[in-house]
């Protein structure tokens, strides 16, 4: 009996495939091979091709603008602006912002994510269905599959956003005279966006097998991080600009001689202090609820600080600094204007509080909630029956 | 019959099952304690009803489905151990391959799965495609084919690795008579370069056509497991049929009767000596002989029964319930 057992082990050695356990290159196959099945995958939507003919489009528009020093035109055709020339816009700064405002902060961060969570709807619930007994019948482990799927979905984003920072580069360079080589970190800070909600839309997929329910449960969870982040925006306006209305308060009362006038500042301060306890309340909550969420807004925003940073773009003497700030927040800055709360006061108060967030505090807590979603999907699909 | 018992323990076993059972939420006991034995180089075959459990036992040895309990090995490494799969080929029933990627490519895409290398994996996917006559048509894409096609893909991206262990579950679904007959050819090849193969498959015309050994699954157990011989050996009888009237001493041994003017009678022989015996007295008797023939259950017979007497005692089982606790008050 054992004698027949050796030579059964010892003929199965001889298979070319034989292993006792998994190398780096037996892993090296596998990804790659699930690799360029994707690109074949994404290489059959036709989704994957109107979004980069949208992504050429988009750069041809930019592309399309001139600008010298006599003005500026639209695909040759002067346009009557007055003072618009290129020395207003030097250094291909005409170029940097349209890419900026329109490529990152509208198309990028909008459209594109909503084009790429359609395209990869159906990735994990196919995996859940039709093609689960095949995959898991190799030599490949649950968790490595789930991972892997996880970053060839990653591919429809990184392909498109890397054509747009080559196409993007090109315009730059032939149009503009600028070769900014810094528009390439786009690539990675647009990946890193859309995973917070790829991860979701992947658990959700695989959960219910269905790519419509994973779309739209996806959609309205970025709807509600976008709410959670307005509302932690709104309050923590309120929040500064009590604080400023304190301290202008404190001052004005510093400023005045005698006590009877500066009494007469008391019922404004405390009900300043009131309010301030109320709006830090306020905040505090929204921060927290905002801290375990994936900050899309502000990850998009580290994309154009990014790209403004390395286009030179969004200097101080434009007088938004920072570029994330959108007509919104402008109109809530308005509301909170008083007559010890100027609104170049509390833009300021605001800019120095939001770049005092650091990059790590802003993608790693996003991280954090996207290795728990992926950690509960991946719970899931190892304990799951096919 | 007990040399070929002694053989088959000594031969070295592609799967070695022991006390596997699966419970699924809800207190489903799929798998009541399964063990089997598949020597390898043969062709295995599981039959069962739907619901018997079929499909679990397979999942199970490729880790689709997880074991409640489970011991034993699938090519000489414990069940479930990942890297042994490398060397297994599998093709499920229902598969859905990728439409995007060519039948080429899909068996390519499987070969990577099964860690070919690049030009090991492009060389074996051509030999496959050519193997199971889908050499003109893997160019296109998976979507574009007929679901014999499918299969036959299908059956290519099973055997693209050189499996020791080919498991088949309905290998011939969908497929015409000419395309069975085609994998039909296939699978004795396979045995003929000493591979396993464990077939799942309804047809038991298929099975008894092309299986060495058998195993008939019902509700979760295994009914009967072995060489086909084995199973159908307590059916073994011999009938001798003469021309006119059987004699009468005859109607002692055997069930008799008669047919279009020829008598026989049949009975139940462990050696041929006792055959012998009866066919010298009748001619001993001027009997003329027309006919000696050694009478088996088939497989679908023998299949047929094990349902119905698994039934008859699942009804006894399930009517003595109602006698005792369910019976209608009038």
């Amino acid at each position: 009996m054992n004698q027949a057992r050796n030579s059964a082990r010892v003929s199965d050695q001889l298979h070319s495939l034989y292993r006792t356990h998994l190398t780096l290159s037996d892993y090296a196959v596998q990804t790659w091979g699930l690799f360029v099945s994707a690109y074949r995958e994404l290489n059959a939507r036709k989704l994957f091709w109107v979004a980069l003919a949208l992504n050429a489009l988009v750069i041809g528009a930019v592309a399309a603008v001139g600008i010298d020093e006599t003005g500026i035109s639209i695909l040759g055709y002067d346009l009557d602006i007055p003072g618009v020339t290129s020395k207003m816009f030097p250094d291909g700064q005409l170029y940097k912002t349209i890419i900026s405002a329109l490529g990152v902060g509208f198309w990028l961060s909008w459209l594109s994510t909503i084009l790429a969570l359609l395209s990869t709807a159906s990735m994990f619930p196919d995996l859940a269905t039709g093609g689960v007994d095949t995959m898991l019948s190799k030599p490949i482990g649950r968790t490595r599959l789930f991972l892997t799927k996880f970053a060839t979905g990653l591919l429809f984003t990184a392909l498109q956003v890397a054509v747009f920072a080559v196409l993007a580069y090109l315009v730059l360079g032939i149009r503009g005279g600028v070769w900014e080589v810094g528009i390439f970190v786009v690539v990675p800070l647009m990946v890193v966006f859309f995973s917070y909600l790829f991860a979701l839309q992947a658990v959700v997929g695989m959960v219910t097998k269905s790519p419509i329910a994973s779309v739209i449960v996806t959609l309205l969870f970025w709807i509600f991080i976008f709410l959670v982040h307005a509302g932690e925006q709104f309050t923590l306006l309120g929040s500064t600009a009590s604080r400023l209305e304190i301290e202008g308060i404190e001052a004005k009362a510093a400023s005045l001689q005698t006590d009877e006038a500066r009494s007469g500042l008391a019922t404004p301060l405390e009900s300043a202090k009131r309010a301030n306890e109320n709006w830090q309340l306020a905040h505090g909550i929204f921060y927290s609820a905002k801290t375990v969420l994936p900050k899309t807004t502000e990850t998009a925003g580290l994309v154009t600080r990014a790209l403004a940073v390395a286009a030179n773009i969004g200097s101080e003497s434009d007088g938004e600094g920072g570029g994330g700030e959108d007509e919104n927040t402008r109109r809530q800055r308005g509301f909170f204007r008083s007559q010890f709360v100027s609104e170049r006061k509390l833009r300021a108060a605001m800019n120095e509080e939001m770049s005092s967030r650091p990059v790590w505090w802003v993608v790693g807590t996003s991280f954090g909630f996207e290795c728990v979603v992926l950690a509960a999907g991946i719970w899931y699909f190892r304990r799951r029956d096919f | 019959m007990v040399a070929n018992a002694v053989d088959s323990t000594r031969a070295p076993l592609a799967i070695d099952l022991v006390d596997v059972t699966k419970m699924y939420a809800g207190r489903v006991h799929a798998l009541q304690g399964v063990s089997m034995r598949v020597p390898r180089g043969e062709i295995f075959g599981l039959l069962g009803p739907n619901g018997a459990g079929k499909s679990t036992l397979v999942k199970i040895m490729t880790t689709i489905v997880r074991a409640t309990t489970a011991s034993g090995t699938i090519l000489g490494a414990p069940v479930g151990n990942r890297p042994t799969l490398a060397r297994v080929g599998y093709l499920p029933e229902h598969h859905r391959f990728p439409q995007y990627l060519t039948g080429r490519q899909c068996v390519e895409f499987f070969g990577a799965m099964s860690l070919m290398r690049r030009t090991d994996r492009k060389r074996r996917a051509s030999e496959m495609l050519e193997v199971v006559g889908m050499a003109a048509w893997g160019d296109r894409r998976v979507g574009t084919y007929s679901k014999g096609m499918q299969q036959r893909t299908g059956l290519a991206a099973a055997l693209v690795n050189d499996p020791e262990l080919v498991i088949l579950d309905e290998p011939t679904d969908g497929v015409d008579p000419v395309g069975r007959h085609e994998i039909r050819d296939v699978l004795l090849r396979m045995r003929e370069e000493g591979r396993t193969v464990f077939l799942n498959s309804h047809l038991l015309g298929e099975v008894e056509l092309i299986c060495d050994r058998v195993a008939i699954m019902l509700k979760g157990r295994v009914e009967r497991q072995g060489c086909l011989a084995e199973l159908t050996q307590d059916s073994r009888r011999w009938r001798v049929s003469i021309e006119g009237a059987m004699p009468s001493w005859v109607a002692g041994i055997g069930a008799t009767g008669e047919d279009r003017g020829r008598a026989h009678v049949e009975f139940k022989a462990d050696d041929v000596d006792e055959l012998q015996r009866l066919i010298d007295r009748l001619r001993a008797e001027n009997a003329r002989i027309v006919g000696v023939t050694e009478q088996r259950e088939s497989l679908e017979e023998l299949f047929m029964r094990l349902v119905r007497d698994v039934d008859g005692r699942t009804s006894a089982v399930g009517a003595s319930n109602v006698n005792a606790s369910m019976r209608i008050p009038r």
